[in-house]
């Protein structure tokens, strides 16, 4: 069975591997300004994750503890672990790179993977192009760095280390005499890693040592006994992985800034600013030949603060529209802004203040063309008519007239929508998945009021209704008084009247006739956000009145905040 | 033997056969349907006519059921004045927001604002308090008959298609400190152009699924009982 397996030829790339040894400890120098012949660490837990390679020499080793590997070298500078620098700082080494191949796929920090066919065919032969990759690396990055070329993943990182260049066709006889554990530097995940290290260890202990011992095994019973780990561990081992590399974008966002000669505070200064600004992202995109979904406008004040709103937009069914489009949000945002109105929902709002630099960033750049529709075909007529007519309506009645909505966690009918600008882009403040306990019970009020209004709920006595701190009601609910209509010239006659209890007129609001209550449930507490300078104490109430021909009438939510009984919402 | 009935037929069939000679169908006439939840299929026995304007009084909730079907199958919507609405009622009756667009206050543009959605959007719903004046509302419906656009407004529309009036509404499930708001049957009074005097028609708008349930258990539960009780016996 292994046998035809072995022999089926398995078209596999063939790949360029470019090796930074010790990255994690070589980036940390580099930021620390350590010289690359100083004994160094990077300690991460309990051991030592990379030395360098004088900490090397002085006999420190990887996964040494601290105090073992102080004893070994006691002029050891011992660095912190840090995944994002090692990302960053190895940014520096892919575009290295890329100047001199079109794509690279950034395997892990500190381990570039590169398709050798046509960058071998470009610089001539594979000695070339290995030659090139660690000379542009050197004078652009400044690290050292090997390289190695072969078919399949793991002969080429193993080539790599060795810095070496394996024949078409000798993967596999070069990776065979290869101890068991070299499997582990195909890994690119700690996840992963941790698996296969456990594979080798049980590998190692049923007696097989050498790669070739284990690819000589039948591929079905490898199967069979150590699942998918070993047949990946199979695969590897004989240079038959077929996934190619996965190159990433070599195109960043496209960006237009303007910096403002003194500090812009009017919004006349602003409105040929934006026009301009837009017109250069608008000559952007098209000298890039892309489009883009979304377009973040961002803003710093003259206090140091960074603004940031983005908006959805589709340039490409706007081909010439999209300056227009683009300033008017542009101006938009700004006169929100300046005039500290429309800042940021949910966040707090900085203070108005005037503007010193303003930036527009393309983002989800795609070549035009490239443009995916959605699975069930392109977007129909009506819908691009309704974002059409909406958009019109912004500009009609400004930004914050024309709002989307969607639903977000909560525990309040009010909380549980969040309203964003037509076309804006923005995250729900809160998961709806989250489980929220206490929650006001279904079936969703179909009015919830904007802002609450005060209501009176008085017992059977006509005083009003308390709930202590223990939950318990002074006495059942018996009648509700709401706020009348301000049209109602019965009840504002009966608030005139002096036995409404006060004499002339007063301020406070006109109340309606007392309603009886049916029935009423609760109180139900919701105490949120305790920490915080939004914090509330509430308890809720569901009520279910009598009109005054003495059919049933409305249900209400009510809530009793701070002593004083609110209206929250309608089940009408 | 001539009874009423094919009398009646023979009647119908003939106005029909004039009808169609001088294409004055009354199909022709008619937009198509938007599609409507089976609940409300008493109320409007016809359907949710495109170019129609339905004014509901009394029910926020009712004017969300009734679109709520054709937001689903993929009509565009648009609330306009309507800053009370609770969005979240409108999600569990089956309006997709993502197709919602929701213009709280249109102010003095008022009636520019309709005149835009009623061209683009296939569902508009209109709150009450709009400064729209009585010329403006029939200019509104003239353009939604043309666009195909069903105009849903709170309270009164003078000359609506159809009417609906919310008499009553008797909720279940609230006790005297306990339970919560479950089921709710409304009554409500249909009156139209083309219909004769005021029909009543009973909805149960609001179903709660738990206590079916929990009811087809107890029932259940009982059977299995009586069972028990012959086998005892």
């Amino acid at each position: 069975m292994s046998v035809p397996l072995r022999d089926a030829t398995v078209a596999t790339v063939r790949r360029v591997v470019l090796w930074v040894p010790d990255w994690p400890v070589v980036a940390a120098m580099a930021q620390a300004g350590i010289g690359v012949d100083a004994p160094a660490a990077v300690l991460h837990g309990k051991g030592m994750l990379a030395v360098s390679a004088a900490a090397r020499a002085a006999g420190v080793r990887r996964g040494m503890r601290k105090r073992m590997a102080q004893r070994a070298c006691p002029e050891l500078t011992i660095l912190s672990h840090d995944e994002g620098r090692d990302a960053r700082e190895f940014e520096a080494v892919a575009a290295a790179a890329e100047n001199v191949v079109s794509g690279v796929e950034i395997s892990r920090p500190g381990l570039l993977m590169i398709p050798s066919e046509g960058a071998a065919r470009f610089h001539g032969s594979e000695e070339a192009l290995a030659e090139a990759l660690v000379t542009r690396v050197v004078e652009d990055a400044g690290y050292e760095s090997s390289v190695g070329i072969a078919d399949g993943l793991l002969a080429a990182v193993m080539a790599a280390r060795a810095n070496s260049l394996i024949q078409r066709g000798q993967s596999h006889d070069f990776l065979a005499p290869l101890p068991v554990d070299t499997l582990v530097h195909a890994t690119m995940e700690r996840t992963q890693r941790a698996e296969v290290e456990a594979l080798v260890s049980v590998l190692v202990r049923l007696g097989l040592t050498r790669l070739g011992d284990f690819t000589a095994l039948p591929s079905a019973d490898v199967m069979a006994r150590f699942g998918q780990v070993g047949a990946w561990a199979q695969r590897m081992a004989r240079g038959e992985d077929v996934a190619p590399p996965v190159l990433r974008r070599a195109e960043g966002d496209i960006a237009v800034e303007y910096v403002f000669e003194e500090p812009a505070e009017r919004i006349e200064q602003l409105a040929f600013v934006a026009v301009h600004v837009a017109g250069q992202l608008d000559a952007a995109l098209l000298a890039a030949a892309s489009r883009c979904a979304r377009v973040r406008i961002g803003a710093r004040t003259v206090t140091g603060d960074e603004l940031v709103r983005v908006w959805r937009t589709d340039v490409g069914s706007r081909s010439g529209a999209f300056t227009k489009h683009m300033a008017d949000r542009v101006r938009w945002q700004l006169e929100g802004w300046l005039s500290g109105t429309g800042a940021g929902t949910g966040t707090a709002s900085p203070q108005p203040a005037p503007l010193t630099a303003l930036t527009l960033t393309a983002e989800d750049v795609v070549p035009l063309g490239a443009e995916q529709s959605f699975l069930w075909g392109g977007t129909s007529g009506a819908d691009a008519r309704a974002h059409r007519a909406m958009e019109r309506l912004q500009g009609l009645l400004g930004p914050e007239g024309v709002l989307a909505v969607s639903e977000q966690g909560g525990r309040t009918p009010r909380d549980r929508v969040h309203a964003l600008a037509w076309g804006q882009e923005g995250e729900p403040a809160r998961r709806v998945s989250h489980p929220w306990p206490g929650r006001v019970p279904d079936p969703a009020p179909a009015t919830v009021l904007a802002s609450p209004v005060e209501i009176h709920v008085l017992d059977a006595g006509g005083s009003p209704v308390r709930v202590d701190r223990r939950l318990a009601v002074s006495a059942p609910p018996t009648w509700v008084r709401l706020q009348a209509d301000p049209a109602d010239r019965v009840a504002r006659a009966a608030h005139r009247h002096p036995s409404s209890g006060h004499v002339g007129g007063s301020d406070g609001p006109v109340w309606a006739a007392p309603l009886p209550v049916e029935a009423w449930a609760g109180p139900w507490p919701i105490v949120e956000r305790w920490w915080s300078s939004e914090a509330s104490r509430r308890a809720f109430l569901q009520v279910a009145l009598r009109d005054d021909a003495g059919n049933s009438g409305p249900a209400l939510l009510i809530a009793l905040h701070e002593g004083r009984w609110m209206l929250e919402a309608v089940y009408d | 033997m001539e009874t009423q009935g094919t009398r009646l037929a023979a009647a119908r069939a003939a106005l029909r056969a004039v009808e169609t000679r001088m294409g004055a169908d009354r199909k022709a006439t008619e937009g198509p349907l938007l599609e409507l939840d089976d609940a409300l299929v008493p109320l409007l026995p016809r359907g949710l006519r495109k170019g129609q304007v339905i004014a509901v009084e009394g029910s926020t909730s009712l004017v969300l059921a009734l679109v709520a079907r054709a937001s689903l199958d993929g009509a565009w919507t648009a609330m306009v004045g309507m800053p009370n609405v609770g969005m979240l009622a409108a999600a569990r009756r089956g309006i997709d927001l993502a197709r919602v667009a929701l213009i709280p206050y249109p102010g003095v543009q008022a009636p520019a604002t309709l005149g835009v959605c009623i061209d683009d959007m296939d569902v508009v719903m209109v709150g009450q308090g709009l400064a729209i004046s009585d010329a403006d509302r029939r200019r509104l419906a003239a353009r939604a008959r043309e666009s195909g656009c069903v105009v849903v407004a709170m309270g009164r529309w003078p000359g609506a298609h159809v009417q609906l009036t919310v008499d009553g509404a008797r909720w279940a499930g609230l006790g005297a400190g306990e339970g919560r708001l479950r089921e709710r049957d409304m009554t409500v009074a249909i009156t139209g152009r083309s219909t004769g005097p005021a029909r009543r028609v009973v909805v149960c708008l609001d179903v709660d699924t738990q206590s079916v349930r929990r009811g087809a258990t107890v029932r259940r539960a009982a059977l299995e009982d009586r069972a028990l009780g012959t086998g005892a016996a």
